[in-house]
C-alpha cells in the first residue's frame, strides 16, 4: 500500500519520492493543500475500490496515516 | 469525432460540463462579453518586446486551450471544440508609459469588454503594453470557455520563464500537459463509477429539509419574492439577472493582515478559505436575523494533479456548500464544521454543476434562476508568486480587468498578490443585485468578523456577531 500511495502522490506534486516516508506530510513537506489531498482520496476510492470517510479521511497528515487508514479499509 | 470544418478536418471534441457552465451563462446574458477575463501582467523592467512576442508565441504553441476553436455544428446545433495548429502570431504593442497610469488602465478594461466572435474567430487577443513607472508586459482577454483564471496564471509563468530563457540563460520551463488529455478524462466522467458516488453524495444533500436563501443585504429581497409568490414560507429567491451590468470593487489587504490569517489558518489547521467562508458565512447570518442555514456557492478551480495544474482550459465547477449551525458554535468549531463540508464538497467536484442546480430546482420546485445563495466565493491559492521568486527584486504587477458585464450577482474572489503576497478581495457583483455603498458595507462587516474571529476563536458566532 505505501507503495500504492507514493505512485499516486507522484501524480499531484513533483517530490523525490525516494524521500518519502512514513512521517512525511502531506500539507508541510508536500505542499499539499485540502483539495488536493481529497482528490488523491477520490483516486484511492477508484483505484482501489473502497469508500472514504470524508470527515475520517480529512484529519489524516501523514503518508503513513494514509497507508494505515486505507488498509484498514481493505 | 473528425468533423469538416472550413473545409478542413478537425478533430472535435464535446465541450465539458465545466465548459457548459459558461455557454449556460453565454445563452442567458443580454451580451456576450459577460464571458471574457482581462488581465495584465507587468514587470518593472526594461523589456525587450521582440523577445516578449516570441515568449507569448512558444507558450501559446505550449498551451493547446489557447489555440482553442468552437464550433456549431449548422445542421445539430451541437457544440464541438478543436484545436487549431500552431501559427506565429504578432502582437501589437501600445505605449502607455507616458500616458497616466489610470487612464492606460480604463483602456485596457475597455478593450475587455470587446466580445469575441464565438462560434467563428478567435477567442483570445493578446497585445504588448507599456505603462508607467517602467512596467511593461502585456494584456490578455480570454474567452472564458479556454482558460480560466488558474489557466491565466499558469500561462502568464509559462510566458515568464520562456522570457526568461530566453533573456538570461535560465532553464527552459518544463512542458505544459495536455488539454485535450484532460477533456478526454472529464468526458469519461459521464457515466464512470465516481459519476455514481458523487451522484449519490449530492442526493443525499438534496435529501435534506430545504436550504434557505439568505442575501448579502439582509431578509427584504426574500421577503419581496414572498409578497410576489403570496407565501410567506417561500425558502428560495430569484435574483435578478435579466442585465447582466456589473462591476468588480477591489479591496487589499495589507501584507501583515494577510498573515495573521495565514498563521491562524496554519496554527489550528484550517484551510484559508475555511476562514473566510466562516466569516462571509457568519456575516449573511447576522444581515439575516441570525439565520443558522447558510448556503455558500463554492467555485472550485479542480486542479490537484500535475496534469490538471498545467493543462490550461477551463475546469472551474461550483456547487452549493451549505453549513447549519447555531449561533452558540464557537469559531473554531464554525471553521471547522464549514472544513468538514468543503472536503466532501471537494471529494465530490466533479460532478456537474448545471445537472446539480437542475436537480436542486426539480427536489424543491423553485422557479426557474432560483437559488439558495447570494454568494459565491472562491479562493485562488496560485499566485503568481513563484512568478516573482524567480524575478527577485523585480516589481510585479497583476491586473484583472472587469468586462463590465458579470455572470454572477455576488462573487468574491481572495487572491493573493503576485508582489508581496497579501490578499486581494474582489468584488465582482451585477449593478441590479448591489450599490457600490453595499459592496462596502459587505467588506468592511466580513473583514471585522475575519479578524474578530482569528483574535476570539472560543467565542460564539453570536458573540462575534455582537462584538461587530
Amino acid at each position: 500500500m505505501f507503495e500504492k500511495v507514493k505512485e499516486m502522490i507522484a501524480q499531484y506534486v513533483e517530490a523525490d519520492l525516494s524521500g518519502i516516508s512514513d512521517s512525511t506530510r502531506f500539507a508541510d513537506d508536500l505542499g499539499f493543500n485540502s483539495y488536493d489531498f481529497m482528490c488523491m482520496l477520490g483516486d484511492a476510492e477508484d483505484e482501489l475500490d473502497l469508500e472514504i470517510d470524508e470527515a475520517a479521511a480529512g484529519k489524516l497528515k501523514t503518508v503513513g496515516e494514509l497507508v494505515a487508514y486505507l488498509e484498514g479499509l481493505q | 469525432m473528425e468533423k469538416i470544418i472550413g473545409g478542413i478536418k478537425r478533430d472535435c471534441y464535446p465541450l465539458t460540463p465545466a465548459q457548459l457552465v459558461h455557454m449556460y451563462t453565454l445563452k442567458f446574458s443580454p451580451t456576450d462579453e459577460v464571458v471574457n477575463i482581462g488581465t495584465g501582467q507587468f514587470l518593472q523592467c526594461n523589456m525587450n518586446v521582440a523577445a516578449l512576442r516570441e515568449a507569448l508565441n512558444q507558450a501559446i504553441e505550449r498551451c493547446e486551450s489557447m489555440r482553442m476553436r468552437l464550433w456549431k455544428d449548422p445542421e445539430t446545433d451541437e457544440l464541438w471544440q478543436y484545436i487549431l495548429p500552431y501559427e506565429n502570431q504578432y502582437f501589437e504593442y501600445y505605449d502607455f508609459s507616458e500616458w497616466n497610469e489610470d487612464k492606460a488602465h480604463e483602456v485596457l478594461q475597455k478593450w475587455t469588454s470587446q466580445p469575441f466572435d464565438t462560434y467563428r474567430g478567435a477567442l483570445s487577443r493578446i497585445v504588448i503594453v507599456s505603462l508607467p513607472n517602467g512596467y511593461n508586459g502585456y494584456y490578455l482577454n480570454v474567452h472564458h470557455v479556454c482558460m480560466d483564471s488558474a489557466s491565466v496564471i499558469a500561462f502568464t509563468k509559462d510566458v515568464l520563464e520562456i522570457y526568461c530563457y530566453l533573456m538570461f540563460d535560465k532553464p527552459y520551463p518544463t512542458p505544459m500537459t495536455s488539454y485535450i488529455e484532460s477533456v478526454k478524462n472529464d468526458l469519461a466522467y459521464e457515466g464512470s463509477k465516481r459519476q455514481k458516488r458523487d451522484a449519490a453524495f449530492w442526493q443525499a444533500e438534496l435529501d435534506r429539509p430545504e436550504p434557505m436563501y439568505t442575501d448579502f443585504t439582509g431578509p427584504g429581497r426574500l421577503q419581496v419574492m414572498r409578497q410576489e409568490k403570496n407565501n410567506p414560507n417561500l425558502r428560495w429567491c430569484v435574483l435578478p439577472t435579466a442585465d447582466s451590468a456589473g462591476n468588480t470593487i477591489v479591496y487589499s489587504l495589507d501584507v501583515d493582515s494577510t498573515n495573521k490569517i495565514l498563521d491562524f489558518a496554519n496554527e489550528h489547521d484550517i484551510p484559508v478559505s475555511a476562514v473566510i467562508l466562516h466569516a462571509i458565512r457568519t456575516v449573511l447570518c447576522k444581515f439575516n436575523n441570525n439565520e443558522t442555514d447558510i448556503t455558500i456557492k463554492d467555485f472550485i478551480s479542480r486542479r490537484s494533479t500535475i496534469q490538471n495544474k498545467k493543462c490550461g482550459g477551463v475546469r472551474m465547477h461550483c456547487l452549493p456548500l451549505r453549513t447549519i449551525m447555531p449561533t452558540d458554535t464557537t469559531v473554531l468549531e464554525s471553521m471547522r464544521i464549514i472544513k468538514e463540508q468543503q472536503q466532501k464538497v471537494f471529494l465530490h467536484a466533479d460532478y456537474s454543476t448545471l445537472r446539480y442546480y437542475y436537480e436542486e430546482r426539480m427536489k424543491y420546485g423553485g422557479d426557474p434562476g432560483s437559488n439558495y445563495h447570494s454568494v459565491a466565493f472562491t479562493y485562488q491559492p496560485a499566485s503568481a508568486k513563484s512568478i516573482v521568486s524567480y524575478l527577485k527584486g523585480i516589481g510585479f504587477k497583476s491586473r484583472w480587468y472587469s468586462s463590465g458585464r458579470q455572470p454572477q450577482p455576488m462573487y468574491v474572489t481572495a487572491m493573493h498578490r503576485p508582489g508581496d503576497g497579501g490578499l486581494n478581495f474582489y468584488f465582482g457583483y451585477q449593478l441590479e443585485s448591489a450599490t457600490p455603498e453595499e459592496i462596502e458595507f459587505l467588506y468592511y462587516f466580513t473583514g471585522r468578523v475575519l479578524f474578530r474571529s482569528i483574535e476570539n476563536p472560543d467565542k460564539t458566532i453570536q458573540e462575534i456577531m455582537d462584538m461587530v
